[in-house]
């Protein structure tokens, strides 16, 4: 039977952090029975490397180092893979363990994990459960996009990327060429903020349009990131929620509360009908129409207009 | 477990953590399967599979030595314990997942304040300890989605057990309903949620805080029946396989909709618009979303729910009549299509 990849990288990693002086490849490939039974000397080349590169995703700081006769060796020094002292108390290490829970996501639940543990490995305090409830609070980061994981790692390594991203409006995708710099989540969505290199502009972008796969471009960016990225600002006003102008509308009385919670002012009309002033931002049309009957708008013009247009659209079935 | 993330049997996961039980079982001879197990959030077979890899392991360059490590199926030993077994220092994606989640938790509005200074105090310890690790973390961000007021009357209301009185917004009637309900749990995904035993439905309900219209805890205890919680990771909206189907052409304009609701299946249309069929306990309720589409799509199917939605929309034109003439908004004709009566407005 092959031997499991977990026991491979434990090797791995023992040998690297075990040794003083740098370890050849041949030495490595000597000692570890896995790369022993890896048969050619590609395949081993092979793993080897992969290995080495999955060992610096869990943190390891792995250097290369060449002899005096020109021979690659390599280690994993002590004293830069220690975890400095962190203290923490029963209070703080609770706090903590309710945080490492609410990804959803494999990649950073399992890193989440993987940071209690060490942490909890270095001492943490143990007098609670940090898997257990803790109070009636359940937060989750929820994350359904297959983006997101390349778009995160592209974001961290400062990698630009292309992928087909289809408008929300358009029928096709169309490649885009990012510089990702943050990726954001609000009200359950995943965005992603970066440089478009075609439009030379900042764009912000809905990872659930993006169609098919995320490809990482070896290239690096060529657009200075910005200090603070805005991501939540950008997409609500997509969302209406910054309205710049009121409109007048008659609502029915006891339909439509969220109008009535937006509402800068309501006046009874003592006919089955109220008057509110409400704010009017983008997408308020699509909104008052989906009150149907219950609904009249009165004022602006154009926003009347609109309404109409729709309701049209929906009668003409 | 409820809410425990889901852990895959992933060798990077599985090495990441034999390489902490290391630095664990060092400092704690004797350390029992039971404790360990918990102190790392898997299970007693996880525990014990790691156990079985670790014997294999070693720094065998420097002498052939592999760890002695053994466990009767309670306590675990460590019999040559290794200096090479210290504290590792945390990886970036490490550190940015914990920290990410560390910030996003403590804006959560209905968080007990010291709670949340505990959160801070150890949001800064981990990202000092962290180093520069931390610094991909600024690049993700999480804003949990909550109102405050609500948020902390339910909080309260689970932690002293007692029954809530609610006025409560229904989108797919359009109206607020007064109900008692009994919480039990609130779960953050995007929106805030709080699970209940609704006293008025004798049924399980969830209701999202922010279209709570008015919140009242009663002196009545909260006595919830007993019941199984759901496993709410592939979200709240889990439609049963019995619930009325509908079928939902939209344009191009009109594909959010297969990104907002859960669905069977969404097929592709000739002109860039998609065929959505989905189910629902309320077909009613996809009225509203008929006259949201406009002429970015149609309710093909139930029959009497597309005719549902232009009638509603030729009603709601009717106010309108007459206007267009006058061209002077604030002057129109509403019609009351429930009891027929047309009524001039001036």
């Amino acid at each position: 039977m092959a031997i499991a990849k977990a026991e491979r990288l434990m090797n791995l990693a023992l040998c690297l952090l075990g040794t003083r002086r740098p370890l050849s490849k041949r030495e490595l490939r000597e000692s570890i029975e896995a790369y022993l039974e890896a048969g050619s000397d590609d395949s081993f080349n092979r793993m080897f490397e992969r290995d080495k590169d999955d060992l610096r995703e869990l943190g390891l700081v792995i250097e290369t180092v060449e002899n005096l006769d020109g021979e690659v060796g390599y280690l994993a020094r002590r004293d830069s893979n220690r975890l400095p002292p962190v203290t923490l108390d029963a209070e703080e290490a609770a706090a903590l363990g309710l945080a490492a829970k609410v990804w959803q996501q494999a990649r950073l639940a399992g890193a989440a994990s993987g940071a209690l543990q060490k942490l909890r490995a270095a001492g943490l305090p143990e007098d609670f459960d940090p898997y257990e409830t803790h109070g009636a609070l359940e937060p989750r980061i929820p994350v359904h996009e297959a983006a997101f994981e390349p778009l995160m790692l592209a974001c961290r390594d400062r990698r630009p990327v292309v992928f087909d991203y289809r408008k929300a409006t358009a029928a096709h995708p169309e490649p885009r060429h990012v510089e990702p710099w943050a990726l954001e989540c609000w009200r359950g969505h995943w965005y992603l903020a970066g440089w478009d290199r075609d439009r030379s502009a900042e764009r912000v972008f809905r990872l659930s349009r993006i169609t098919g796969k995320v490809r990482t471009r070896g290239a690096r960016f060529t657009a200075p990131v910005p200090d603070v990225v805005t991501v939540r600002e950008t997409v609500a006003s997509w969302a209406g929620e910054t309205a710049d102008r009121s409109a007048l509308i008659r609502l029915r009385v006891g339909a439509g509360y969220p109008l009535r919670a937006k509402a800068a002012s309501v006046r009874e009309l003592g006919d089955g009908w109220d008057e509110l002033e409400i704010p009017y931002g983008h997408g308020l049309d699509a909104w008052l129409v989906e009150f149907g009957p219950d609904v009249v708008v009165l004022e602006p013009a154009e926003l009347r207009a609109d309404v109409v247009d729709r309701l049209r659209a929906v009668a003409k079935g | 477990m409820v809410g425990k993330p889901a852990r895959p049997a992933n060798a990077i996961d599985q090495t990441r953590r034999m390489l902490s039980l290391m630095t664990y079982l060092r400092e704690r001879p004797g350390a029992r399967v039971e404790d360990v197990a918990r102190a790392f959030g898997i299970t007693e077979d996880e525990l014990v599979s790691d156990l079985d890899v670790l014997p294999m392991c070693g720094t065998s360059f420097r002498g052939g030595d592999l760890l002695d490590i053994d466990t009767d199926g309670e306590r675990i030993w460590w019999h040559n314990p290794d200096d090479v077994a210290e504290p590792l220092r945390l990886a970036s994606d490490e550190a940015t997942a914990l920290l990410v989640a560390a910030r996003a938790v403590s804006t959560l509005p209905g968080l007990r304040e010291s709670d949340r200074q505990a959160l801070l105090r150890a949001t800064a310890k981990v990202e000092a300890a962290a180093g520069e690790q931390a610094g991909a973390s600024s690049r993700l961000s999480v804003t949990f989605e909550s109102e405050g007021g609500v948020f902390a009357d339910v909080d309260r209301a689970i932690s002293e057990r007692r029954r809530l009185w609610i006025r409560y917004y229904s989108p797919a009637r359009d109206e607020v309903t007064e109900r008692e309900i009994d919480p039990i749990r609130l779960v953050s995904v995007g929106h805030t949620y709080v699970e209940a035993w609704c006293r008025r439905s004798e049924a399980r309900r969830t209701f999202r805080l922010d279209r709570v219209a008015e919140i009242k805890i009663l002196d009545e205890p909260s006595a919830p029946p007993e019941i199984e919680l759901r496993d709410l990771s592939e979200g709240l909206v889990q439609p049963a396989a019995a619930d009325p189907e509908v079928v939902v052409e939209v344009g191009p304009g009109g594909r959010w909709v297969a990104e907002y609701y859960p669905h069977d299946s969404a097929d592709e249309l000739p002109d860039g618009g998609l065929r959505i069929t989905l189910r629902t306990p309320e077909p009613a309720s996809l009225k509203r979303l008929a006259l949201r589409l406009g002429r970015e799509g149609r309710i093909v199917s139930p029959r009497d729910l597309a005719d549902s939605a232009r009638g509603a929309a030729r009603e709601a034109l009717a106010a309108y009549d007459g206007v267009e003439a006058h061209g002077a908004p604030g002057a129109h004709a509403v019609q009351d299509g429930q009891h027929g009566r047309q009524e001039q407005e001036l």
